[in-house]
């Protein structure tokens, strides 16, 4: 049985193609989202990896924010649990998942079977979001992936005391013009994402092992400051990206039964 | 080159509108009786008559009694911003009278329509008529008092302040509260007399007092209907029947309203039919004021995912229960009969109880801006909920009258998740 997920994003599109539930033959990512050509992208590339075509398909789940709009989708669903079942086939004993995606922020306490139990979500404000990183990357003219990295470099990390995206933006900007360093100014955005997210953590309740799903998860300073403000580990499976998507996948070949 | 002629362009005749249902009568006598009210409060305004607003939560019985009409400025700015016609006052309240977006919705809706009172283009549906007096108890929310020194203020008109207390740490107040809060009423009766210049007749107001109970009692007895499954009603009619105690919870045509309405509900469990529009397939206990703007779009998602939000602790608020002539009870009723006057624990294992009493497989909690009070509840109350109740909860962004607030995808999101975790729950999947 073959089974494709995708998950249309505010920020990026992923797809996946499971064969019987296990084996994964083809994944996909495009940095567009939702309401650009960024699924349609996912959805051929992820087939022509595979060598596969639509009619091979036994079934499509699509999830995410876009998940309305996909006409090739057999089904939807949220991507509250696809995140979790994706979560649970790669790393079945994290109990605690943290997903930061373009526009949201979950946090979901799993059970043994990766079951959600419980889950908090952002309020509406992009603080903390994939969004927001975007933002101060564009203000410091440097690429989003170089993020983690530079942070890496920093001796004295900046505090940035503004969580709002326009208020941090403005803050960015006018440490920028007093000559920080670069590096000491990425570290300390990600250490302001890193409270934020931190705290909503918190609120759900953190139990180990925490794992991390999302795009931003490719980060490796967000991981450093996430795990120092978690005092725990912070465990990123190497599909951190299509976790949704393959969550759809598993669950679409449960449908297809 | 060939000429390019304009062909008409047949249009195909519009589908015909859906018809709409027929309202049951207990709802168009919901409607009757609100405009009767307003239409009594403007007949008392032309003729020269005292006119009050009042808080939500206030000891109606004595002007009831004293037959003074009184609106509710809350209860006006649900219904207004029901039709989303609530813009245009917020929108003055923030700008031209410079209050900021963070107070309440509602005290921005009203002291917006407060201020064009008087401009011959003030139009609101339903409109209220130039207050004469305020009427003030602090058992819902402690912003009120500033949001009633502000119209005070503006309208230069008096304030009947009945200071409720906090209860912190007890479910039951501690007798010194109570006595307070007596001598408050007291006090309060007292203050109107010498106003209105007349003696409130004492037999009137016990009328008045049995006359709240009785409707009190009703109510809740309607309200404990919607235990059955499936539910005979939609849980979101509670919040219609509901305004019938904030705006007439002493006059006998609520009565009338409720004895067809329990009518019409026993009909339904006969007939097992149901006012909720969709199957019912899960059930959910609702956290907070309705997202009244939203108030369609949030029933026609719950509907597409057979969701009945059952039950709402926020109904329960006017369930001032006393024994009538009883002024200590009454005092002990109104002080602790919101939702915002009781500690966190206590109201929240009330919502235990009700979510075990009804049978709800989740909740939804309404994030509401305007109300922090409220909300604040949420975010702890959502832990002791989960062990206690031992279901998934989801929370959303909103505001009672704010429509900048609410997130239509947002709320969809939330919705779903919470609904596919109801069906692993009761499916056994977990």
């Amino acid at each position: 049985m073959l089974t494709m997920g995708i998950d249309i994003g505010s920020a990026a599109c992923k797809s996946l193609i499971l064969k019987d539930g296990k084996h994964i033959l083809s994944k996909e990512v495009f940095p567009l989202g939702t309401g650009t050509s960024g699924p349609n992208k996912v959805f051929e590339q992820a087939l022509a990896n595979a060598c596969l075509e639509h009619k091979d398909l036994d079934h499509i789940m699509v999830t995410g924010y876009g998940r309305f709009t996909f006409d090739a989708a057999d089904s939807q669903r949220s991507e509250i649990t696809c995140h979790a079942a994706g979560m649970h086939f790669t790393m079945p004993k994290v109990r605690t998942l943290i997903d930061i995606g373009g526009q949201d922020i979950k946090i979901l306490r799993l059970n043994e079977r990766g079951k959600v139990e419980s889950f908090v979500m952002n309020d509406k404000c992009a603080a903390g979001t994939g969004r927001f990183l975007e933002v101060m990357a564009r203000v410091m003219n440097v690429r989003i992936e170089d993020l983690g990295a530079l942070s890496m470099q920093s001796t004295e990390e900046v505090s940035i005391s503004n969580t709002c995206t326009v208020f941090a933006e403005s803050e960015v900007i006018s440490k920028l013009s007093t000559g920080v360093k670069l590096p000491d100014l990425v570290a300390g955005i990600l250490a302001s994402v890193a409270k934020r997210v931190a705290s909503l953590a918190f609120r759900n309740g953190v139990e180990a092992e925490v794992g991390m799903s999302g795009g931003v998860a490719l980060n490796e300073g967000i991981i450093n400051a996430l795990s120092k403000e978690l005092k725990t580990q912070i465990l990123v499976p190497e599909l951190c990206q299509y976790l949704g998507a393959l969550g759809a996948a598993i669950y679409a070949g449960k449908e297809a039964l | 080159m060939s000429e390019v002629k304009d062909t008409p362009i047949e249009s195909s005749p519009l589908p015909a509108p859906k018809p709409k249902r027929p309202l049951p009568l207990s709802r168009q006598m919901v409607n009757e009786q609100t405009a009767k009210c307003y239409a009594e409060a403007w007949a008392a305004k032309e003729n020269g008559e005292p006119v009050g607003w009042s808080t939500a939560i206030f000891p109606q019985e004595v002007c009831e009694a004293f037959g003074v009409p009184v609106l509710y400025p809350e209860n006006n700015a649900a219904a207004i911003s029901a039709k989303h016609l609530g813009d245009p006052f917020i929108e003055h309240a923030e700008g031209a009278m410079g209050f900021p977006i963070n107070i309440c919705s509602y005290a921005r809706l009203n002291m917006g329509m407060a201020d064009v009172l008087d401009n011959p283009d003030y139009k609101a549906d339903p409109a209220m008529p130039r207050p004469d007096f305020l009427l003030l108890a602090n058992n819902s929310c402690t912003q009120l008092m500033k949001w009633y020194e502000c119209l005070s203020e503006a309208l230069n008109i008096p304030i009947f302040f009945v200071d409720c207390l906090f209860n912190y740490y007890e479910e039951e107040p501690a007798f010194y509260k109570v006595k307070y809060v007596r001598s408050q009423i007291e006090n309060y009766i007292e203050n109107m007399e010498k106003f209105l210049k007349r003696k409130l007749d004492w037999d009137k107001y016990l009328e008045v007092q049995k006359r709240s109970q009785i409707n009190c009692q009703l109510f809740n007895e309607i309200v404990d209907l919607n235990r059955r499954t499936p539910a005979p009603m939609s849980g979101f009619d509670l919040f219609n029947y509901m305004s019938c105690l904030v705006l007439c919870r002493g006059k006998e045509s609520t009565t009338e309203i409720f004895k067809q309405l329990k009518a019409e509900v026993e009909e339904n469990i006969k007939n097992n039919t149901s006012t909720f529009p969709g199957e019912e397939k899960y059930r959910v206990h609702w956290e907070g004021i309705a997202c009244w703007p939203n108030l369609g779009f949030n029933l026609k998602k719950l509907k597409e995912y057979n969701v009945n939000a059952v039950m709402n602790g926020y109904v329960t608020a006017w369930d001032v229960r006393y024994a009538p002539g009883d002024l200590d009870g009454m005092a002990k009723a109104y002080q602790t009969s919101s939702t915002n006057s009781l500690s966190t624990p206590t109201i929240m294992n009330k919502r235990v109880d009700s979510i075990k009493n009804f049978g709800c497989d989740g909740m939804l909690c309404h994030v509401n801006r305007s109300c922090k009070l409220m909300t604040f509840h949420i975010f702890v109350g959502r832990e002791i909920v989960e062990s206690n109740a031992h279901i998934p909860v989801a929370n959303f962004d909103g505001d009672q009258s704010d429509t900048r607030i609410f997130s239509e995808a947002q709320f969809e999101t939330r919705l779903q998740g919470l609904v596919e975790i109801m069906k692993e729950q009761k499916e056994g999947a977990v």
